[in-house]
């Protein structure tokens, strides 16, 4: 039996519910600053979505993060600070 | 206590094969990884080849996670609702599929069984160089004493740039993937590609599932899960997400490929049951590191810009493998000659010239003229699509390949001379 | 010192999903992890060692694979650490954990030495009842105290404890031994070090008691031991939520805007017209 649910694109938020974090207190991404960051790029490459707009800045969600380092390689270590979570935290992958 | 012959930086395909070898070899080796036990930040498309692994363990094909062996590789060109789409059936089994979350666990489990001292949760923030020589390893507050460190940390050399051997990496040189993994039945997916009870598929498809941006797609049959995802290249992708080419999310882009009339059919009622992204290694020789060994160190791996992208395939696991088998040949060499001194591990990257590894590395590095050249990722497919559209989709007379190839030429605004001779030095270079 | 920290391994609650068909969780390939809410427990104790000298025993009624988080509090510096498990323990509530717990406690203070102290996390976010610490605290008969946000040593058996409650802070003075009920995020957990990992790695401090150990009556553990009876269980759908990001002039317009917003969503409605009793 079909099922067209399945068969409609799902969104991002819907994907995410699909996973396993530990998501450490402490932030290991952080945006040092603003000018010259790639905005789009960051907001549609960042395969989790952990970029976004607010207002005319570039907000970053470490939450969702699963250290896959395309930020780090669209910026400079001025621009964003990165480090991998403490005590594998972070993303739990299962199936990949 | 804190002190070991070699500490291996990374748990994953490459540090669990140096580990594996030099705790054989009899060496005090301790094994380093920074998730929660090996594998569980590894993902990748799903497909290595067997031969390189066995060459490590033997026992491969009894032991490992092997889902399936592939028999058939497709390759689909897609543009709109249209497809080309090119099959080969293996006629002996080469390559298998495995989550790498199950396969690199299994390989750090052989490294454990081996001798060496397995630690997870660990993140080593540092390499530590003292008088010219590295002599260990820092996390925390805490340091760890090693004759020979092998960095196996990844795509993200974090360690190798803080000691100057390597710059943030060039995002023309790196491409970033979405995976879904989607649960089915394993007599679906046998019935549905026309597979046995352990056989597999591995699936590229090129054109507009990437926008025309370079990258692609992939789809590869587990026991009972299917890979599918959307590679691009970074530098590329940004390129089109800042000129609103790429308008949507990645996520988009892989949601749109999966539910495609062309696809869906294969998992119409399956669910997906994890997301995830990472970022991988595109530029091979490119991206290797501006050494591959040190007074006391080796670089192996993804670190060591050890991909090969073929275009028609990737190999990054056999690879990885290989690389650190090499690399533990030339640690125990150095031993034997007194010393793992810089001049006593020059013959990691010897070895390594002479492996199958370096040869692909070589002879394959024109598919990176591929991928620095989106000519063949935006104009390329709809061209060959269009074209066969001309043959297939003919209501009277279908015109000849060559008159349909000729005008679909003409229609794509394509230069027939530049496209042959493109066409040309690809092919000699892949 | 001799602090004993209880850690519960749990089902990380984040990752199950619900499955609307079939109306069941789903917790394939779910991993386990230690209850976030004991780590901050484990700082707490750590901490009173650094200040008091002795040792931090971790503690954890739970099927096997547990290991695995004692080898992560190990990690933090946690001295050697306790896995109480048993097929006849399987199916505890809160009553019979909190029994069994206790009898593993004295247990530590007749053959390990003198518990000073045994230290929890606030809650499990697989259960949320806070009861095990307040239980285990009446079958060991010792003081407890909750929602803990720092305490220090006075010195001779006596700590300083203070309380975090809604608005204002209570000072207490509470003699040893004692149980504590640290609240959330009162501590914020150090990483896992390597030095310790490589300790707790090296000299196997993870020891195993089983029933055999403990020698419980088997009608107090386990299922038989829980009075605990699930009558139903009910799955809220989930609240689909809405994001929307709004740049204020001002305070005066941010109140506004979210007033606003307030009034428009008919539920809330019902609800603010119920507290002001009247239309809005």
């Amino acid at each position: 039996m079909s099922q067209p649910s399945r068969l409609r694109p799902l969104k991002l938020e819907e994907l995410l519910r699909r996973n396993v974090w530990d998501v450490d207190e402490e932030r290991h991404i952080e945006i040092l600053r603003q000018d010259g960051l790639p905005q789009k790029a960051l907001q549609l490459l960042c395969p989790m979505g952990c970029y976004s707009m607010a207002g005319d800045k570039l907000l970053m969600s470490y939450e969702g993060c699963v250290e896959c380092g395309t930020c780090r390689v669209l910026s400079t270590p001025q621009q964003i600070r990165w480090e991998f979570p403490k005590s594998g935290r972070g993303i739990q992958y299962r199936y990949t | 206590m804190n002190k070991f012959d070699v500490v291996v930086v990374g748990a994953g395909p490459a540090g669990s094969t140096a580990a594996y070898l030099l705790a054989k070899a009899g060496l005090k080796v301790l094994l380093l990884e920074r998730g929660r036990g090996a594998g569980s930040k590894l993902l990748w498309g799903g497909k290595a080849y067997a031969q390189p692994l066995r060459d490590v363990w033997p026992e491969l094909d009894k032991e490992a996670p092997i889902h399936r062996w592939v028999t058939k590789e497709r390759i689909s060109v897609l543009w709109g609702e249209r497809a080309i789409t090119l099959e080969y059936k293996l006629g002996r089994r080469v390559a298998f599929t495995s989550p790498l979350t199950e396969l690199a666990a299994w390989m750090a489990r052989k490294a454990e069984a081996a001798g060496a001292l397995f630690l997870d949760e660990v993140v080593v923030e540092e390499i530590v160089v003292k008088d010219g020589r590295v002599v260990g390893v820092r996390s925390g507050g805490d340091f760890v004493a090693a004759d020979v460190v092998i960095d196996a940390e990844g795509a993200n050399r974090l360690l190798l740039e803080k000691l100057g051997l390597a710059d943030r990496p060039n995002p023309y040189h790196m491409a970033v993937a979405a995976k879904e993994v989607i649960s089915l039945d394993p007599r679906l997916i046998e019935e549905r590609f026309g597979l046995e009870r352990d056989e597999g598929l591995s699936w590229l498809v090129l054109g507009d599932v990437t926008l025309g941006i370079p990258g692609g797609g992939f789809v590869y049959t587990m026991r009972d899960t299917i890979s599918i995802g959307i590679v691009l290249n970074v530098g590329y992708g940004a390129e089109a997400a800042e000129k609103g080419v790429l308008r949507d999310h990645i996520s988009r882009l892989l949601e749109n490929f999966r539910t495609h009339p062309y696809f869906r059919h294969y998992w119409k009622e399956a669910d997906v049951i994890e997301y995830g992204g990472r970022m991988t290694v595109e530029g091979g020789l490119r991206f290797a590191p501006k050494r591959l060994y040190a007074n006391g160190l080796l670089v192996v791996g993804d670190a060591a810009g050890m991909l090969v992208n073929a275009g028609y395939t990737i190999r990054g696991v056999d690879t990885a493998v290989t690389s650190a088998r090499v690399a533990a040949e030339a640690v125990l060499e150095a031993r034997d000659k007194g010393g793992f001194t810089e001049e006593n591990l020059r013959g990691y990257e010897e070895r390594l010239r002479k492996s199958y590894v370096y040869k692909e590395l070589v002879d394959h590095s024109g598919v990176a003229e591929i991928f620095g050249d989106p000519f063949f990722f935006s104009k390329v497919p709809p061209f060959l699509v269009r074209a066969a559209s001309k043959v297939f989709e003919a209501d009277y007379a279908e015109p000849t390949l060559l008159e349909a190839l000729k005008t679909s030429a003409q229609e794509e605004e394509i230069n027939m001379l530049r496209l042959m001779l493109k066409v040309g030095r690809v092919v000699r270079r892949i | 010192m001799r602090i004993v920290v209880g850690i519960k391994w749990v089902p990380n609650t984040q990752a199950v999903r619900f499955d609307p068909e079939t109306g069941t969780l789903i917790r394939k390939g779910v991993p386990s992890i230690v209850n976030p809410h004991d780590l901050p427990a484990v700082e707490a104790a750590l901490r009173l060692r650094e200040k008091t000298g002795g040792e931090v025993i971790a503690i954890s009624m739970a099927p096997p694979p547990a290991v695995k988080g004692l080898e992560l509090v190990l990690g933090m510096g946690v001295d050697r650490a306790i896995l109480v498990t048993d097929r006849a323990f399987a199916g505890a509530d809160t009553w019979a954990t909190s029994y069994v717990l206790s009898h593993a406690i004295r247990k530590i203070a007749a053959e390990i030495g003198e518990v000073d102290l045994a230290i929890f996390g606030h809650e499990t976010i697989d259960s949320s009842t806070s009861h095990v610490q307040a239980q285990v605290a009446s079958w060991l008969d010792w003081p407890y105290l909750y929602y803990v946000k720092r305490v220090e040593p006075v010195g001779g058996k006596l700590l300083r404890v203070w309380r975090e409650l809604e608005d204002y802070e209570e000072e207490y003075e509470v003699e040893t031994p004692a149980v504590l009920s640290i609240a959330i995020k009162a501590f914020k957990p150090r990483p896992v070090s390597l030095s310790s990992k490589l300790r707790a790695k090296l000299e196997k401090r993870v020891l195993t008691w089983t029933n055999a150990d403990l020698k419980l009556d088997p009608r107090c553990v386990g299922l038989k031991g829980s009075p605990t009876i699930v009558a139903k269980t009910i799955d809220m759908p989930e609240v689909p939520r809405k994001k929307e990001v709004y740049r204020p002039k001002d305070g005066k317009d941010a109140a506004r805007w979210i007033i606003a917003k307030m009034v428009h969503d008919e539920k809330l409605r019902e609800v603010l017209k119920g507290l002001v009793g009247g239309e809005l």
